[in-house]
């Protein structure tokens, strides 16, 4: 069996100030992190490896300057990455890596599992996962937050949000999973691996390839997203305190929010 | 000249600062206020492997050299000087010793399981007649046939309650003195004859195990001598050189810490109508600590790179200990300072930050026996030779 995995890489929001009125983004430490949904879907295809035995490759979410999140996955556990390279797009969105990672899964012979995180944390785009199903004409669980491979690996189950509680989801493999952001916590590297995949030693360091991803399509898939500018979001407004019992907070919020509706 | 990190040890760091701030820094003013060794800590740093960090992967280390170890030192200390100190006495000293001057089928039976968090080490030196004087020690070692006999005992001994392994200093001839009369030996804490006689109640560094250990009729094979019978002082003393150099490192763990609270207290405490930030006061206090951190971890850092590269750094690692332990006790004392009233309360983690950064000047040679090395050698480029 064959999991992929895709991670991406998150400038850490620890090492940047916010300031809305000068109208910018203060970088004090540009380190990048994998992002937190990323991490769970890392934990939970090692998960699986550690249950079925299955091999582990990770693939990069977009086309990225360095292999620093595929070393992470490789000091962690994963058997193998493929660093993308070559120039993309100025907007590489879900829609174009879609395509690129759908070609590396053909020519890596094909995979039993996708798993990615269900969202990132800088643009908050969702669309990867599904893209990348349909793509690949496989099932999709969404926003997972356990799952696990059942039936001499035939089946995958994930426990997903529903109604207000949990469900439990099941797909034929090959499918893909995407995972919520807080759902797992990622093991720690290991420490010989992190260092020897780091120096470039070893079988780990061996592990991590580089493919251009213009080798693997015969025709550029073009991206839905045209990139024009940027600005921030509008300011939230403050809210409104409600106090009283229930039923007069009920009505004090059915109040503010007419109020804001304009009815 | 190139001041960058490696990215291994970029990686190392990441990879550190997550499980300080997950595994231990939850942990650290319990640890405080039980008097507690944080085992559990202790096993999960074995499992990922940092007990072994600066040790060659052929011995069940990590292989990522004495830069990586300063780093593992900075991270600990920056949430917690009792885990930091149990580290350093096991990595730092204990192990270090038997990685220096252990011979393979040493490094093999002892070295591995301590590198790999399977055991646990401390480092056998310090007597109740022999603290800076560390050359006046009593405990005897008499040869009987494939043995040593140990007898005496050791005081201040940190992990010495609950050790596997410690390496233990001991006079072999009485009338050579340290130079040629004193050997180490790598002692099991299981062997009859070890016996834990006390632990000491601190005033700082109270998640740790600082025990007076006695050896009676305590028999040693001969295999266990570590480097050359006589020549244990040199053993002792190039560990400590390494120990030195990497408390220097656990100083910026500190400081950073009390730099850390000051700025955020600073940001948000407000006095006069307005935060202490724009207070010129506490802006020179905040521009002293930062300055003698820079300082502080250029030169530790430098000092890494020289062990790594095999250059002498005796005199260097003196002086990372010397002033990593002053500006660490400097920058704590001014992060109270700005705290006020509130940092003298066990509320906040400054007070334990001060009681935990005094033992800094103190343990593993004072910064007066610092002096000493420093200036020795200072003097002996120029031809004179001093006595302590």
């Amino acid at each position: 069996m064959r999991a992929i995995v895709v991670l991406g890489r998150v400038l850490d929001p620890a090492g940047i100030v916010v300031n809305r009125r000068a109208g910018r983004i203060f970088v004090n430490r540009e380190e990048y992190i994998l992002p937190p949904a990323d991490r769970c879907a890392l934990e939970a295809a090692m998960r699986i490896k550690d249950a079925t035995g299955c091999e582990v490759i990770a693939l990069p979410r977009a086309l990225f300057p360095d292999d620093d999140v595929l070393r992470q996955a490789l000091a962690i556990g994963a058997d193998r990455a493929i660093y993308l390279s070559g120039r993309g797009p100025d907007c590489a969105d879900d829609a174009f890596m879609a395509s690129v990672l759908a070609a590396a899964i053909r020519q890596l012979g094909g995979a039993d599992l996708v798993l990615t995180g269900a969202t990132t944390l800088d643009t908050g785009w969702t669309q990867l996962g599904p893209r990348l199903a349909e793509i690949l004409d496989w099932p999709q669980i969404l926003d997972a937050w356990q799952v696990e491979v059942q039936d001499s690996m035939t089946v995958v189950q994930a426990v997903v949000p529903a109604d207000g509680g949990y469900a439990l989801a099941e797909a034929d493999l090959p499918a893909l999973v995407t995972i919520a952001a807080g759902a797992l916590k990622l093991r720690y590297p290991n420490g010989v691996r992190l260092i020897n995949v780091y120096r470039g030693i070893g079988a780990v360091a061996e592990a991590l390839e580089r493919w251009e991803w213009q080798t693997l399509l015969e025709e550029r898939p073009t991206p839905v997203l045209e990139r024009r500018g940027q600005e921030f979001p509008p300011e939230r407004e403050r809210g409104v305190r409600v106090s009283g019992s229930a039923a007069e907070m009920a009505r004090a919020v059915a109040g503010a929010l007419r109020q804001r509706l304009g009815r | 000249m190139d001041f960058t990190f490696s990215p291994e040890h970029r990686a190392l760091r990441r990879m550190i600062r997550e499980f300080v701030e997950n595994e231990i820094a939850p942990l650290a003013a319990e640890l405080d206020r039980t008097h507690r060794v944080p085992f559990e800590t202790m096993r999960k740093l074995g499992e990922v492997g940092l007990l072994g960090v600066c040790f060659p992967q052929e011995y069940g280390g990590m292989g990522a050299g004495e830069i990586g170890y300063c780093i593992l030192m900075e991270e600990l200390n920056r949430v917690c000087t009792s885990t930091g100190t149990n580290v350093g006495a096991h990595i730092g000293i204990g192990a270090m010793a038997i990685y220096l001057d252990g011979n393979e089928e040493q490094k093999r039976k002892y070295l591995t399981p301590l590198a790999r968090g399977e055991k646990i080490a401390a480092f056998g030196l310090t007597e109740s007649g022999a603290g800076s004087d560390a050359a006046a020690i009593r405990t005897r070692a008499v040869r009987e046939g494939d043995s040593w006999i140990l007898d005496g005992g050791k005081v201040f001994i940190t992990n010495g309650g609950y050790a596997d392994i410690v390496t233990v200093m001991a006079v072999t001839d009485p009338a050579l003195g340290a130079r040629g009369g004193v050997t180490a030996f790598i002692v099991e804490t299981q062997w009859p004859g070890f016996k834990v006689a006390r632990e000491e109640d601190k005033m700082g560094i109270r998640g740790t195990s600082t025990a007076e250990i006695v050896f009676e009729e305590l028999r040693v094979p001969h295999e266990n001598v570590l480097g050359k019978v006589g020549e244990g002082f040199i053993t002792f003393m190039k560990a400590l050189d390494m120990g030195r150099l990497t408390l220097g490192a656990a100083c910026i763990g500190g400081a950073e810490m009390a730099l850390e609270s000051a700025v955020r207290w600073a940001k948000t405490r407000k006095q006069f109508g307005v935060a202490l930030a724009h207070k010129q006061a506490v802006q020179w206090m905040i521009a002293n600590m930062a300055t003698e951190i820079e300082a502080l971890r250029s030169l530790v850092y430098r000092v890494a790179w020289m062990v790594d590269t095999g250059q002498p750094f005796t005199q260097l690692a003196a002086m990372c200990k010397l002033y990593g332990s002053e500006v660490a006790s400097r920058a704590i004392d001014m992060a109270l300072q700005i705290h006020g009233g509130l940092g003298f309360t066990r509320d906040f983690p400054i007070e334990r930050g001060f009681r935990d950064a005094r033992i800094g000047e103190i343990y593993e040679g004072t910064s007066e026996v610092q002096r000493i090395v420093i200036a020795s050698n200072i003097f002996r480029e120029h031809g004179v030779r001093i006595r302590p």
